[in-house]
């Protein structure tokens, strides 16, 4: 299905500085505090990261 | 004694996974990553979790099981959630027809003769010792079965054990001298043995797990994310259940036998109903794999052999409203989560109640045709149901074996798991060929962050500078009517059809075409929300794509990165918490 969409041309007029324009937000109001299960590998790389504070792309390393 | 643990140092472990039900409990362990169940000594992978006292002897198991015809005054069984719990509260409805639970200052204890000799005083058995020594018998004979000891296990819990009957639990397990290295979920358990097959890809799904045991149904919505597990709802219900299916079949053979035999019935004698339970027990199971299956039992009441046969539709007309039950369940927590049938992905079945084909049929029959239903009846590559707890228990024993005790501790602690989710998706604004502005997600709701997510959009046919709009995302239901001007057209159809009425089988498909226009079609459909960013891709090349990755930090900061595929430099932008 993502085949047949394409990413829009780009407005006449656009312009920002960098070409990037942040314009909202991702607030409290948008998320909800949950507990994820601690079962899985996956999880298990997530709780490395987060013991070590590490970000993705340090994990990644 | 309850904070009293067994430490064992990872290189002198040997793990399985455990889960204990207060049907049956079941060991399993990894081969080569793979789980597989072990059988005791018997030959059963499901073992009953009973006991049974006679002479002195211990039984457990099926034997055990089999001794409540003949012993059941010494038989201590559906014990498992009476851990950790005060008498008062408990429900001793399934402890009629073996040893009944008493109550010692607020304590659960059974009264059974577990002594040899005739005049052996009975012992006072806590539901603390019955667990423990339960645990030894099924660790005992899976540490025969590996050939070395068993020192630590994982072990499935209901999403609703609390922290008492937890420590509980773990009590009874350490004094069998297991180490428990950590207790999960049982269904997080069950998606887990799904997941953790090879070739398995990892998808964003939400996923439904029925688990149908003998004495509960607990259903449990999971939102599936890079692999991780949250749950978003849960139902529990103590009616509909693998021994209410027992109990219609009961009723039915007993009312068959009163028709040959109106004066005795077989429910009012507590040595026939026990024969009774048992056999219609074994119909139920053969009925999940055959057409008919048969029910005979030796001297049933007063001396009388009986032998009878049912078949599947019959069975399934007496046990409806059980099976109806079941699916009210499955709808009802659905509900509760705020979702839609149409958001499922996947429905696990698990249990050994989840075996019956009219119950996944059933649930087959209320989701759309894109939901998979996993169970023996409905996937060819369906997990044994009563198979998947276990499995997903010693899978993630196998993780962990060489975690010390405190990295499991704290790894699992609420300051790791409790993390905030996202409500909306985030996603990109594309373009369908007909110009409309179309949502594609990058990030799906209720995923926790921090989390990181890349998708690959086609630019534009000839290329150019193209427009990256991040933006928030949900889905809602959209309801079609069937159209009013197409049912004229049918009818205008039906009436020149009445003409050559004889061409039956145009007469057929015609009114099935006519069921399908007069239900309304639901389907999922995403809308666009609030723009968080935009940003420009500039001179992409003809049949160029574009990159898009969010990261969302742990502050709900969202790091946005764009290029092209292949190409050099692109757009990074952070939007600030
Ligand atoms: N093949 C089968 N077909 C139908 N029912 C089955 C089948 N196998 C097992 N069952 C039923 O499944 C139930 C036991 O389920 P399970 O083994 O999941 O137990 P459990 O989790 O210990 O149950 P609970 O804690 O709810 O009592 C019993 O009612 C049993 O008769
Ligand atoms: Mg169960």
């Amino acid at each position: 299905m993502i085949s047949t969409l394409t990413i829009p041309a780009l407005p006449e007029g656009w312009a920002a500085e960098k070409d990037f324009k942040p314009i909202g937000k991702i607030t409290k109001d948008h998320a909800t505090q949950r507990t994820i299960e601690p079962v899985g590998p996956h999880f298990l790389a997530h709780a490395r990261r987060a013991r070590h504070k590490r970000t993705f792309s340090e994990d990644d390393r | 004694m309850s904070d009293k643990k067994v430490a064992t140092s990872p290189d002198d472990r040997t793990v399985i996974g455990i889960t204990f039900g207060n049907s049956n409990s079941s060991v399993a362990h990894t081969v080569d990553d793979k789980a597989e169940v072990i059988a005791n000594e018997d030959g059963d992978r499901q073992i009953p979790t009973i006991l049974s006292y006679v002479d002195g002897e211990e039984y457990y198991g099926q034997q055990a099981k089999n001794f409540l015809v003949r012993n059941p005054k010494n038989t201590a069984a559906y014990f498992r959630d009476f851990l950790g719990k005060d008498f008062k509260s408990i429900d001793p409805t399934h402890n009629h027809a073996s040893a009944h639970p008493e109550d010692a200052n607020g304590a659960v204890t059974f009264t059974v003769k577990d002594k040899e000799g005739e005049d052996a005083e009975p012992s006072k058995l806590s539901v603390d010792e019955v667990a423990a020594r339960f645990f030894r018998r099924l660790v005992g004979s899976a540490s025969d079965y590996l050939g070395k000891k068993i020192t630590s296990a994982v072990i499935t819990v209901p999403t609703n054990f609390s922290d008492k009957q937890k420590s509980a639990l773990i009590a009874a397990a350490t004094a069998a001298d297991v180490e428990v290295l950590q207790l999960i979920s049982e269904p997080v358990a069950a998606a887990l043995a799904y997941d953790a097959r090879p070739d398995t890809e990892v998808k964003d799904k939400i996923v439904v797990v029925a688990d149908l045991g003998g004495t509960r149904s607990d259903v449990t919505v999971l939102a599936s994310r890079s692999g991780m597990y949250t749950v978003l709802a849960t139902a529990h219900d103590y009616e509909f259940h693998g021994a209410a299916l027992d109990k219609v079949l009961m009723d039915h053979f007993a009312k068959e036998f009163l028709k040959k035999n109106p004066k005795s019935d077989p429910r009012e004698n507590a040595r026939s109903l026990a024969k009774l339970k048992l056999e219609s027990e074994s119909t139920k199971k053969a009925l999940s794999i055959g057409a008919n299956a048969s029910f005979s039992v030796e001297s049933l009441a007063d001396g009388i052999d009986f032998a009878s046969t049912i078949n599947r539709l019959r069975y399934e007309m007496i046990a409806r409203g059980v099976f109806e039950g079941i699916t009210r369940l499955v709808s009802s927590v659905i509900k509760k989560a705020g979702l839609d049938v149409l958001d499922i992905d996947e429905v696990i079945l698990s249990g050994g109640t989840s075996h019956t084909p009219r119950i996944a049929s059933n649930l087959a029959a209320v989701f759309p045709e894109s939901t998979a239903i996993q169970s023996p009846s409905t996937s060819a590559t369906a997990v044994n149901p009563s198979e998947l707890q276990a499995r997903g228990a010693a899978l993630q024993a196998s993780l962990i074996e060489m975690y010390e005790a405190e990295d499991i501790d704290q790894s699992t602690h609420a300051a790791v798991t409790t993390v905030p989710h996202i409500t909306n998706a985030i996603g990109v604004v594309s373009r369908s060929p007909s110009g409309e502005d179309v949502f594609i997600p990058i990030v799906q709701p209720e995923t926790a962050v921090p989390t990181r997510r890349t998708v690959f959009v086609p630019a534009p046919k000839d290329g150019g500078d193209v427009l990256v709009r991040i933006v928030e995302g949900n889905t809602h239901i959209k309801v079609t009517q069937p159209a009013p001007k197409a049912a004229a057209a049918n009818g205008g159809s039906r009436a020149a059809k009445v003409e050559d009425a004889d061409d039956s089988d145009a007469d057929e498909s015609d009114s099935e075409e006519e069921e399908d226009d007069d239900e309304e079609k639901r389907e999922k459909v995403w809308k666009i929300g609030a723009t968080v960013a935009e940003a420009a891709i500039r001179g992409v090349k003809k049949g160029g794509k574009v990159e898009v990755t969010i990261n969302v930090n742990a502050d709900l900061s969202v790091i946005v990165t764009t290029r092209e595929v292949g190409g050099k430099g692109g757009v990074r932008g952070v939007i600030s918490a």
